[in-house]
Parts: C-alpha cells; sequence; structure tokens
C-alpha cells in the first residue's frame, strides 16, 4: 500500500478556488480513469462536492503519489497549480485513511452529521469502480470508509438533531407530542415559510390541516395541496382549539393571538398541551403566551437558537464519532499491514523448506540406510534449525505491522533470504 | 444463603449500572444487551434471595426495614424492565438504578434480625404488605415520570436546550408513564390499606386508628386519589400536577421508611413478635 491524498476543502480554500477544482459527476469516471492511467498509480478514488475536491491515490511501490496527483489536477483543469498552493492539503497512508473515514462520516463537513456526503462517496466509488480504478487496496479501504460512515451514523446521535429552522419546528413538536401521527396543524397565513413548515409536519405523520389566510381563495388552494380544510379568518378563532400546533405567519403588524385566547382554548383542551410557532415578523403571537402551563410558543428566534443549540449536541456526539474512527482505523491499518506481511512469511517458509528438502536428498546416500527413529530424529534436527533462523525474521516482519517502516523491512528480508518480490 | 444471594445480585447491580453509563453517555437509543443481562442475573439472584428467606421464615420476607426495603428495590426493579421493555426510554434507568442498589446495599449490609412471629404468616396481612408495597413501586414510577415532565417542560418552555432535553423523552411520553403507573398503584394502595384495616380490626386491640403511620397512609392515598381523578378526568398534568406527584412520593416515603421509627403499631420494632 502506497497511499496518498490531495485535497481541498471549504476551511482550506474559498469558493471560487473550490469551484475551479470541481470536478462534475459527469465527468468524474473520464477523470479517475485519467488519473490510474499515469506512471506508477495502480488505484484512484475522486471525491467532488460543493465543499471538497479530495484526490486518493494508491501507487506502486517507490512512486510518490502526491506530485502526480498535482499533475493530473493541473493537467485536468490546464492551470498552474502553484498558484493554488496554499489552499491543498495532503496526507500520506495512515492519514489518508483516516482523513476519508471523518469525511464520509460528515466529520468534516461544514454541518458536522449532514447526511449528503454519504450518498456522494457512493456516487465517486462508483465512478471509479467503473472507471476501473478501485481493484485492490483502495476498493477495499473506500468501502470502508462507508461502513464506518454507517456504523457512525447509527451508534452515535450526530446526525439526529435538525439543524435546520424548519426541521427544528417538527422537532420540538415530537417533543411535546411524541409521535405526531393524528395531530391537527393549524397554519395561520398561507406564506411560503407556513407552507414549508406545515409540508415537514405532514411528511412526519401529522394528520389534519387547517388554513385560515386573510384571502379565503389562498386559503382554498393551500388547503387542497395538503389535502386540508380552508376555514375562513373570521371563524379563525373558533377553530383553535382542535389544533395541537399552530403556524403563524401573517403579515399582520400586531398580536392575533393574545394571551386570553390561549388560556381559553388550554381551558376546553383540558390543558392538553398546544405548540405556537409563530415565523411571521413582526410577531403575530404574544409572547406572554409562552407562560401559560402547558403552551409553548418559539419564534423565528427561538428556533435559531434551537438549532444553534442542536449544533452543539452535534460536535459533542462528534467526540463519541471520532472515537470510532480512531478504532477503525486501527483495525484497518492492522488487517492492510498484517496482509502485507503474509506473502512474505510464506515465500520464506517454502524457500528455507526447499533447501532442507534438496540438502537432505543430496546427503541420503552418504547418511546410508537409517532406521525410521533416525530418519525422524534427522527431520526433527533440520525442521529445528529451520524454525530456529526463521523466528527472529518472522517476529521482527510482524512486530513492523502498521509502522512506517514496514515495508523497507520487508524488501529487506525479502532480499537477504532471496525471496523474489 | 439469602444473604450471599442478595450479594451476588447486589455485585450484578453494580456491573449492570456501570455498563449503562458509557450508552447513557453516548445517547444510545437502547441499553447495552450485557448490561440488560447483567442486571436480569441480579433479578433473577435478588427473587431467588427473597425467595430462600421466605421459605426459611415460612412467610413473606418482610419483617424489618432492611427486608422491606430488599423486597421494593426487588419490585422496582422488576418494574424498571417492564417499563424499559415497554417504552424503551433509556433514562429510566438514571432514575431507578441508583435506587435499586442504594437500597440492596443497605438491606445486604445490615440483613436485620430474623425473628418469628405468627402474626405475619396471616393471608390479610401478606396480602397487605405486597399490595402496599406493589402500590409504592407504581407511585415511585409516577413520581420519576413527574420529575422527567418537569425538566423536559422547563427544556421546552426556556427555548434553549440543554443536554436533558435530547436525554429525555416527550411530554407525551412522560404523561403516558404517569397516568398509567398511576393507574396501577392506587389499586394497590387501596387494597393494602383497606386489609391492613380488616387484618388491624381483627387483631390488634388498641387505638390503632389513631397510629402515625396509618395517618400518614391514609394521607398518600388523598394526595395520589386527588391526582388520579384530576387525570382521570382528562386534565393533563401539567406542572402543578407533577409538583403534587412529587410531594406524594415524599410523604410516601415518610410513610414507608420514616414514621416506622415512631409508630407503636407498624414499627419494625418487633414489638408484635416479641424479639428473641
Amino acid at each position: 500500500m502506497n497511499l496518498a491524498l490531495v485535497g481541498i476543502n471549504h476551511r482550506t480554500a474559498p469558493v471560487e478556488v473550490r469551484e475551479r477544482m470541481s470536478i462534475p459527476e459527469s465527468r468524474l469516471q473520464e477523470a479517475v480513469a485519467d488519473l490510474i492511467h499515469r506512471e506508477g498509480i495502480k488505484e484512484g478514488l475522486i471525491l467532488s462536492t460543493c465543499n471538497r475536491v479530495e484526490v486518493i491515490a494508491n501507487a506502486r511501490d517507490g512512486v510518490a503519489p502526491e506530485p502526480v496527483i498535482r499533475e493530473f489536477l493541473a493537467d485536468h483543469h490546464q492551470c498552474n497549480l502553484a498558484l493554488y498552493e496554499s489552499h491543498f492539503y495532503q496526507h500520506r497512508q495512515r492519514e489518508a485513511i483516516e482523513h476519508l473515514f471523518r469525511v464520509a462520516s460528515s466529520l468534516d463537513s461544514m454541518i458536522v452529521g449532514e447526511p449528503q456526503i454519504l450518498g456522494q462517496l457512493k456516487q465517486a466509488y462508483t465512478a471509479a469502480r467503473e472507471a476501473g480504478a478501485l481493484t485492490g487496496t483502495l476498493n477495499e479501504i473506500s468501502l470502508q470508509a462507508l461502513a464506518v460512515a454507517r456504523k457512525v451514523r447509527r451508534n452515535t446521535a450526530i446526525g439526529a438533531s435538525a439543524v435546520s429552522v424548519s426541521y427544528a419546528a417538527v422537532e420540538l413538536a415530537r417533543k411535546i407530542f411524541g409521535d405526531l401521527t393524528g395531530k391537527t396543524i393549524l397554519v395561520l397565513g398561507a406564506g411560503k415559510m407556513s407552507e414549508i413548515a406545515a409540508r415537514n409536519l405532514i411528511r412526519s405523520g401529522a394528520g389534519t390541516i387547517l388554513v385560515a389566510n386573510r384571502t379565503y381563495e389562498r386559503a382554498v388552494e393551500l388547503a387542497q395541496a395538503f389535502h386540508g380544510k380552508a376555514i375562513r379568518i373570521e371563524q379563525m378563532l373558533d377553530h383553535v382549539e382542535k389544533a395541537d400546533i399552530v403556524i403563524c405567519s401573517t403579515a399582520a403588524p400586531h398580536y392575533v393571538i393574545h394571551r386570553h385566547h390561549a388560556e381559553q382554548w388550554l381551558a376546553a383542551r383540558k390543558n392538553r398541551p398546544m405548540f405556537f410557532v409563530d415565523i411571521s415578523v413582526p410577531r403575530n403571537i404574544d409572547p406572554a403566551v409562552n407562560e401559560l402551563d402547558n403552551a409553548f410558543v418559539y419564534d423565528i428566534d427561538d428556533l435559531g437558537q434551537v438549532v444553534e443549540a442542536n449544533k452543539k449536541q452535534r460536535e459533542r456526539e462528534a467526540i463519541w464519532a471520532e472515537e470510532i474512527i480512531q478504532q477503525e482505523v486501527q483495525k484497518a491499518m492492522k488487517r492492510l499491514a498484517s496482509r502485507e506481511i503474509v506473502p512474505t512469511i510464506v515465500a520464506l517458509e517454502q524457500r528455507l523448506e526447499t533447501i532442507r528438502e534438496n540438502e537432505l536428498e543430496r546427503f541420503r546416500g552418504r547418511l546410508g540406510d537409517l532406521t525410521p527413529q533416525q530418519r525422524d530424529a534427522v527431520d526433527a534436527l533440520t525442521h529445528g534449525i529451520l524454525n530456529k533462523i526463521l523466528h527472529g525474521p518472522i517476529t521482527e516482519l510482524k512486530s513492523g505491522v502498521g509502522r512506517p517502516e514496514q515495508s523497507s523491512l520487508v524488501s529487506l528480508v525479502r532480499k537477504m533470504f532471496g525471496v523474489a518480490e | 444463603m439469602y444473604s450471599a444471594l442478595l450479594w451476588l445480585a447486589l455485585i450484578l447491580y453494580f456491573v449492570g449500572i456501570v455498563l449503562t453509563v458509557p450508552s447513557l453517555m453516548k445517547h444510545r437509543p437502547s441499553l447495552p444487551s450485557a448490561s440488560l443481562a447483567a442486571l436480569g442475573a441480579g433479578l433473577v439472584f435478588h427473587g431467588s434471595s427473597l425467595v430462600a428467606r421466605a421459605i426459611n421464615l415460612h412467610r413473606l420476607p418482610v419483617i424489618d426495614v432492611q427486608s422491606a426495603l430488599s423486597f421494593f428495590a426487588f419490585l422496582v426493579t422488576l418494574a424498571f424492565f417492564l417499563a424499559y421493555l415497554r417504552y424503551r426510554i433509556n433514562v429510566l434507568g438514571i432514575f431507578m438504578l441508583p435506587l435499586v442498589f442504594v437500597l440492596t446495599l443497605f438491606s445486604a449490609l445490615r440483613p436485620g434480625p430474623s425473628f418469628q412471629s405468627t402474626a405475619f404468616r396471616s393471608g390479610w396481612l401478606m396480602i397487605h404488605i405486597s399490595s402496599i408495597m406493589l402500590g409504592y413501586v407504581g407511585f415511585f414510577i409516577t413520581f420519576v415520570a413527574a420529575v422527567m415532565f418537569l425538566i423536559q417542560e422547563s427544556q421546552l418552555k426556556s427555548k434553549n436546550p440543554q443536554r436533558t432535553y435530547y436525554w429525555l423523552p416527550s411530554l407525551e411520553l412522560c404523561d403516558q408513564l404517569y397516568f398509567r403507573s398511576l393507574k396501577f398503584g392506587l389499586p394497590f394502595l387501596t387494597v393494602g390499606i383497606l386489609t391492613g384495616f380488616v387484618w388491624a380490626a381483627r387483631t390488634w386491640h388498641g387505638p390503632w386508628e389513631l397510629d402515625p403511620k396509618i395517618l400518614a397512609a391514609l394521607v398518600t392515598w388523598l394526595i395520589y386519589l386527588f391526582l388520579f381523578s384530576a387525570r382521570l378526568s382528562g386534565t393533563w398534568p401539567g406542572r402543578l400536577s407533577a409538583y403534587v406527584a412529587i410531594l406524594g412520593f415524599a410523604v410516601l416515603m415518610v410513610t414507608f421508611v420514616g414514621i416506622s421509627f415512631v409508630s407503636g403499631w407498624h414499627g419494625y420494632l418487633p414489638r408484635l413478635g416479641r424479639a428473641p
């Protein structure tokens, strides 16, 4: 394994550089093919999204992959890469694997835990695979990266909490009502924002939708889109008590829902909770409603604050995710390294065994007739000598697993014992 | 014998609790199976210790504070398992298991005197004791649900969620747990108190009606009856009910443990059985 990764991301490069370096999905396969046909490169993988471009290559021993990758990028974009040098980072071997695992698990993303990156990596994998650029070690590492990402998602809550305002509202509704199935939503003011919020709630299973708007026609229109029911604005206050969730975004320059309204509704609802989402500016719901038991009022700033808290929560989860990644990198390195020494050990044993058999054959005549016991003794003696000789190099090879000097150690041992590569 | 089993249960509880910690810290959706296995094994040994003691004494193994708490702890663990399997609320462990451990430790450290009393073999008294215990377990869960409700409610009101917001279940689930445990606890407490009256009327001679423990039990019963009827009428718990549920549990604990030291008739001190 001779792995290197060269890349830029949203932290190291501004958007002008990222778009200059990006490789569109339609050209991905062709680009990977170009990469692996360069001198010394065995395998390649290119991940290009709006926030990053990562090029990974596995080269033959003795070839430094980084200059080849840079040359490839310069050729592909027909530019002088030296101009952008300060934006690039590069990683080798273990660090390259670790970086890929972190990227796949969305720990390196602008919004930690965002789920798109996994799909993007899958696309990159498919493109490289189809270009014939993943045939060995890098193929295995890429598959592992996808598996690690899934494991992180499964075992941490890194992607669990909403990082957009409209989803934050859905999530809050779930923290109040648990399951949203069968819950009634009243949409007050048929603007774009309330439409998005309502749509998210419906997707999460909410039941009946009521729509009230200043112009009745628009309410009917929106109600039809949701398979809901339109209400005339004059009758709106009579219907609110049925609603578990009220989404409010009217253009009214004053409060539409006051504390005394909410008091009545809650009493009529026998205190079952009500969740008010006020996305209108100026606000339409008196914040004093929030002081009532079982009434929860969130305005647009409150939702923003929840989103901020959710981001912090994701960062806390990222600590556990990093732990998983470290373990997985460790495991991957062990597996790769031990696989690299196995052929050497087998070849070494075979080489010495051949010598032993040839020498025994040569001395058969001189030894004369041996009793079975004597023959066994000779076998044991020669085997013993071989094992004693092999013990040192094999122990040394095994202890070198995962260390940087491993590959030079392997070739040294091969040379010393005359085992071909 | 029962003491050894109890210690074994205690060790397993400890292992089980320790194993839950990382999964709770990491917000895992479910408790690790190793932890559940340890707790389950602890529960089995705990149950065996109670059975061993019951066989030894020829009656319900509830004779002093320690054994009462041990029995209670056993029932709480059992209830934890049932509630966890039904609701999958991880944090129930945080609230319920440490109590189990402390109570079991307390009863394991001081096994208490083992005296024989023919009175305790009465069927009425066995129903009295076990009903009341089951009622207490129900109300303990009511208490836990009320505490979770209050914390989650204040998180939602504050609009600035802290870690607990992510840990705790929805208000709806807290309410379900609250109401179901009330529905479970109240009939048992009622039966327990009634059988106690029947038994006392038959057995005790004297002004037992004014026994502090009986009075406290009646107060407890009234508090829970109030909460139950409030919730039955459909009104959601809200903060006030949650506070009353917490108060109710405080009164219950005083009834259960505290008053026994001042109550003549109900003292765990072996007045009835005449100490050996």
